[in-house]
């Protein structure tokens, strides 16, 4: 409850702040409709060459491209703010301020910093999966609900990596650099991971798990994974939060005694 | 730098300064003590905590204000970081209300706190960044160089805001500063730390006495001997006025001879600048290590 109501507290005065600059609003609407319409140019591209991109209809391949745009623009607007903010402060020395607050630090860090207008994406992906979902044929309440576990599950295991990936500012300097690396793989997520080769879909899937964040809930909503791939993406997300935490508190307690 | 064998206790409600030269080791010995390093061997024991579990009941009652960093949100009006302070804090909404207005008037912050902390001076920063320390009401406040590049009108109008915080709430506060000001001020017992080992833990006007290695006295009148080198080391020679460098056992003597022999307007004893008595502590601090 104590983790809801302080990430709501911090939410509710950095978004009533943000919405003063409507020049931002602005911008990412403009950002989000040029992502928008360049995605559905390449897919109509595809689809005048081939009926189907390795089994794939158009309407799959917008419900993909749309939860690539949300993922994108919920990383972006809670997650990666938070993140560059706590690397930074690493990288100047004044972390440890933040560790006297009477918090978890990984709580903390993560609700430090929002981008609310990014958002913004969240409600256009959305959109556009939802008008993919209805031009899929049977789709139902139960796959519905299935397809958002799956979304859900794997933002939480991208949350986790970008969580281990800001670790890495307690150990080497320019470490937002690791972020611009994301960017680029993340890119790659915009079309399903089947159609990769076999070691960038290795990379995609174990690496940066972009896979599991968006090819596997397109699948499931698609009915291509069957139950167990749920059960098997669960236990990967129970998984990857344990290593996330684990690596965290280390990382913190190396800090903690390395700085004196 | 490490800290080692410095041992001491602080009651509850006294302002001890906390002093050494730099890289004496009391930022260290602050952050251990506010749970952000844990010592290799030694207890460190604040309000019955072991500061480095950092356990929340503990860091909701201690704070630490260090001089030339932003703990509040560099992009939001200190207000909003009040509340987001609320909310970390768990402070009840009346204790809230009461202390943000008390703070906003004893600091005179006005409208500063509406403005985005990143559009304030300096002085103007600190003194959001020490209210919002202190909304939780801590029972023990480390201090470190809270002053460090305000102007002397900002010093002395922190002082008087730490004083007066310390005067309501009873609590413990343990102060850095390399303002003397700042210490003779607030506090009454010092602490001198050098290389991380401790050397002295006392009264401030101890401290002078047992460092102390002369006294000044200064003699006005149209009479002044001229043999009144004889008396100690001249400092200042005017044709009315002159200062002496006396040894504090001979002070006594040499004043009452000055007096008996002499036709003198007026005398005066005066301690070296404490200034000149820290560095004489640091000085011998460094010999012994």
């Amino acid at each position: 409850m104590r983790v809801l109501r302080l990430g709501w507290a911090y939410f509710r005065v950095i978004a009533a702040n943000e919405f003063q600059y409507r020049v931002n609003l602005v911008l990412q609407l403009l950002n989000s409709g040029i992502t928008l319409a360049t995605g559905i140019v390449a897919i109509s591209l595809v689809f005048t060459h081939t009926p189907d991109l390795s089994g794939w209809t158009r309407e799959e391949l917008l419900v993909v491209m749309g939860l690539h745009i949300a993922v994108g623009g919920l990383i972006g607007a809670l997650v990666r703010p938070g993140m560059s903010q706590f690397m930074q402060e690493v990288e100047e020395g004044t972390f440890d301020l933040a560790l006297t607050r009477p918090a978890d630090s990984q709580l903390l860090v993560s609700i430090r910093a929002f981008r609310v207008w990014q958002l913004i994406d969240v409600i256009v992906g959305g959109l556009v999966v939802a008008y993919g979902a209805t031009s899929i044929e049977g789709v139902g309440t139960g796959r519905l609900l299935a397809f958002l576990a799956a979304a859900a599950m794997g933002v939480i295991v991208l949350y986790c990596l970008w969580i281990m990936l800001a670790t890495t500012a307690f150990r080497i300097t320019r470490a937002d650099s690791i972020f611009d690396m994301f960017d680029g793989m993340y890119q790659a997520g915009r079309w399903p991971v089947s159609i990769y080769p076999g070691w960038l879909r290795g990379t995609l899937t174990f690496v940066i798990p972009l896979a599991f964040a968006i090819t596997v809930p397109a699948e499931t909503l698609a009915a291509r994974l069957g139950p167990g791939s749920l059960v098997l993406g669960l236990l990967v997300t129970v998984a990857v939060t344990a290593l996330s935490r684990f690596v965290w508190l280390r990382s913190i307690r190396h800090y903690s005694g390395a700085s004196a | 730098m490490a800290v080692e064998g410095a041992t001491f206790d602080l009651r509850q409600g006294e302002i001890v300064g906390f002093l050494g030269p730099n890289g004496a080791g009391k930022t260290t010995t602050l952050k251990m003590l506010s749970g952000l390093l844990f010592p290799d061997s030694g207890v460190g024991e604040v309000l019955g905590h072991v500061p480095h579990k950092r356990e929340p009941a503990f860091l909701k009652r201690i704070a630490l204000v260090t001089g030339n960093r932003n703990a509040l949100a560099w992009d939001l009006p200190a207000l909003d970081s009040f509340l987001l302070l609320k909310a970390l804090y768990d402070i009840p909404a009346a204790d809230f209300t009461r202390r943000r207005d008390q703070y906003i008037d004893l600091l005179e912050l006005g409208e500063l706190v509406t403005k985005p902390v990143r559009n304030l001076s300096l002085g103007e920063r600190m003194k959001v960044e020490l209210a919002g320390a202190l909304l939780h009401a801590p029972e023990v406040l480390f201090l470190d160089e809270p002053t460090l590049g305000l102007d002397v009108t900002m010093q002395k109008r922190l002082r008087e805001f730490i004083r007066e915080y310390n005067r309501e709430y009873g609590s413990t506060v343990l102060l850095t500063s390399h303002y003397m000001a700042d210490v003779v001020a607030l506090s009454e017992r010092v602490i001198v730390i050098h290389r991380g080992k401790l050397h002295y833990d006392g009264g401030l006007a101890g401290l002078t006495t047992r460092f102390t290695t002369f006294k000044t006295i200064t003699v006005v009148g149209d009479g002044l001997p001229p043999d009144i080198d004889a008396w100690g080391e001249v400092v200042e020679r005017f044709p009315d006025r002159v200062t002496l460098r006396v040894a504090p056992d001979q002070v006594g003597r040499v004043a009452a001879g000055l007096l008996a022999t002499a036709t003198i307007d007026d005398l005066t004893i005066e301690d070296p600048p404490i200034e000149d008595v820290i560095e004489r502590v640091f000085a011998e601090a460094g010999e012994e290590t």
